[in-house]
């Protein structure tokens, strides 16, 4: 028999029971469309983060900051995440010196001060980032983001000097300003370190506005940060120890990342983390894949669902039309043939669901991004009399890659085609008098 | 000319649950070509069990038969499926498939035999012409009487040129007076096509119409009449 000719066979036999083939065609839509909209929605956040993260993030630069880091390269394990720590070390802002004589391969490397601040204006307060950096060395690194959009950065600052991030200078977007340049800032500091608490003020004026960076920043500048010189960090805080110490390399080879984090790590005993974005982004690939991964677990099992009904209505089906069968086997068809019209229906079937799954599944998950993104899950800032000033929107695309599409209708069809088979195997071996004489 | 069908000490016993009942008891019997052989009997006989062997549906238990000089107990499982389609079924309940058309139930075995669909269609239109059902080609099963249901079931029978017709009670299940028409319909087969043909069946008037009359009881062939030779 042509195969031509078996198919449109099963496709017959299909269309007999069409809500009972609908039914169970649904049942593999809706694993399929689970498998898809998880897959694809998790690789659109996954893309949204790592771009944020590339470009808060130059890959030529090392984070150095006090502490075991999660993000350690040997891998033991929980830390304290980066920029503070459980331990009792600290960086301090002239450790700096001692890393640019590590290696050739330094270019140059910044200290940051960075403390999360409350900051007044006359008519609320916000929570946001102040960091004291070297305006000159830190533009260096950073010369593509550490740029004014209004204004300029004076690189010799004097004291009582502010660059703001965008968001700080524009945060609703929407023309009403709260910082612009000759403003001052306001900047209040409780001091936690004399008896009692005492709140120190520091005032800025605005020399510059950022442009906008977009993403997080690990290290680099912020559309959140508020930028003092350096010098006036320290004696503002009162402190010698610096929160991070930036390192530019001299290129971004892999060896070179490694090798130049190694001795870094082993210069201060293991007492700190080095951070390379490389390192950060694959972490955050794994984590996704693990994500992932357990989603379209989740998502399997009810295309396992689907299956089982498939093998569900196939036995039914083979009950129902075993004298059809032995008919069949009587004209003269081989058994090869009989299991072949079986597996034919339920490709059919599984062929069909999954390509309305993945039609649904990309739906859904389209859906599913307009509102995450749109419903400004990270957009709005103040509202609170000291909300904080959060990330960038996340801006998420759904992506569907061809392995992604093709393995879910692979996945779809081969379901089907497993759980249809001890169906088909027992309708094909079933014995022609036997069959014939079935009522 | 070697016997289309050749049955030496044939024998097949069946397991009835745990009990084995011995359908056939040792046949022996020739058919050569042309020949129109009626097999009768009472029920429980063994005509049925011989037919279903003779078509290949079913294997012996011992003793050999030959199709087409063919030991059937020698074949494989698809080899016995090509062996079928060379051999015309027809069966007392029809067995055509419902929600096939007339001309579709014809198609099927022809499709089962790889025939392409226009020849297909052409052959199948043809078949049913010559059974008489010209105008009945797009009719479901449902939509006819039992004698044109016989009808398409001997057309579909004929569509791969069988070596032989094995008919098992053809007219069992339809009025005497349709009875009388496909037996006119098989008769015409083989004195003008020249179709050889077995049929069982237990109505002595029909088997009448055969070339040869054979009887059998208790699972073997208790008398073979050739017709006009007296009886």
């Amino acid at each position: 028999m042509r195969s031509r000719d078996v198919f449109s066979y099963s496709f017959g036999a299909i269309k007999l029971r069409k809500l009972r083939a609908g039914l169970t065609t649904l049942g593999v839509v809706i694993g399929i469309a689970a498998i898809v909209a998880l897959l694809s929605i998790t690789q659109g956040l996954q893309n949204t983060i790592t771009n944020q993260l590339e470009t808060g993030l130059a890959t030529d630069t090392l984070i150095v900051s006090s502490g075991r880091s999660l993000f350690s390269q040997d891998g033991t394990g929980i830390g304290s995440g980066f920029g503070d720590g459980d331990s009792d070390f600290k960086l301090f802002i002239n450790d700096t010196e001692s890393i640019n004589a590590l290696s050739p391969d330094i270019e140059i490397s910044v200290a940051r001060i960075q403390r999360a601040i409350y900051i007044q204006t006359s008519e609320r307060g916000f929570l946001i980032n102040v960091i004291g950096v070297d305006f000159s060395e830190y533009a260096k690194i950073y010369s593509s983001t550490f740029t004014a959009e209004s204004g300029a950065i004076n690189f010799n600052p004097e004291n009582s000097e502010a660059v703001i991030g965008k968001t700080l200078h524009d945060p609703w977007e929407n023309g009403t300003l709260l910082f612009s340049v000759d403003d001052e800032v306001e900047i209040i500091w409780t001091n936690s370190t004399v008896r009692p608490p005492k709140n120190e003020t520091y005032t800025g004026t605005v020399k510059a506005v950022l442009k906008e960076i977009g993403g997080f920043s690990f290290g680099g500048p912020s559309d959140t940060g508020v930028y003092i010189p350096i010098s006036q960090a320290q004696s503002f805080f009162d402190t010698d120890e610096c929160s991070q110490i930036v390192v530019k390399l001299t290129n971004s080879d892999q060896a070179t990342i490694d090798s130049v984090s190694e001795l870094i790590t082993d210069a201060f005993n293991g007492e700190v983390s080095v951070i390379s974005s490389t390192a950060v982004l694959s972490i955050i690939g794994s984590v996704f894949s693990i994500i992932q991964l357990f989603l379209v677990g989740i998502a399997a099992i009810s295309l396992l669902v689907a299956g089982i009904g498939i093998m569900n209505i196939m036995i039914v089906s083979l009950i129902e039309r075993t004298r059809e069968i032995g008919i069949l086997k009587a004209l003269g068809m081989k058994s090869l043939t009989v299991l072949m019209i079986f597996l034919g229906e339920s490709v059919i079937i599984g062929l069909i669901g999954a390509v309305l799954g993945a039609g649904l599944g990309w739906v859904l998950a389209n859906v599913v991004a307009v509102v995450l993104s749109g419903g400004g899950l990270f957009s709005e800032i103040g509202g609170g009399q000291a909300a904080s000033v959060g990330a960038a929107s996340m801006d998420i695309v759904p992506v569907l890659t061809p392995t992604v599409l093709l393995g879910a209708l692979g996945f779809g069809i081969g379901i089907s085609v497993i759980f249809a088979l001890y169906p088909a195997w027992r309708a094909s071996k079933l014995k022609p008098v036997e069959a014939l004489r079935y009522e | 000319m070697a016997p289309i069908v050749e049955a030496v000490d044939l024998k097949k016993t069946y397991m009835l649950g745990k009990i084995p009942v011995e359908a056939l008891r040792g046949v022996n019997l020739k058919v050569e070509s042309g020949d129109f052989l009626a097999i009768l009997g009472p029920s429980g006989s063994g005509k049925s069990t011989m037919l279903n062997l003779i078509g290949a549906l079913d294997k012996p238990t011992s003793g050999t038969l030959l199709i087409d000089g063919v030991d059937v107990s020698t074949l494989s499982d698809n080899q016995l499926s090509d062996l079928r389609r060379r051999v015309g079924f027809v069966f007392q309940f029809f067995n055509l498939i419902p929600r096939f058309t007339a001309r579709d139930n014809v198609e099927l075995s022809l499709s089962i035999g790889g025939i392409g669909k226009s020849e297909r269609k052409k052959r199948a239109e043809r078949l049913l012409e010559t059974v008489g059902l010209k105008d009945r080609v797009n009719h479901k099963p449902a939509e006819l009487s039992g004698g044109q249901q016989q009808r398409v079931a001997i057309a579909r029978a004929l569509a791969n040129n069988p070596r032989f017709l094995l008919m098992d009670e053809p007219t069992g299940n339809i009025d005497s007076r349709t009875a009388r028409e496909i037996m006119r319909l098989v008769k015409r087969l083989n004195t003008e096509n020249g179709v050889t043909i077995i049929m069982v069946t237990h109505d002595q008037h029909l088997a009448r119409e055969a070339k040869r009359m054979v009887y059998m009881f208790d699972g073997i062939i208790t008398s073979d009449i050739t017709n006009g030779e007296g009886t």
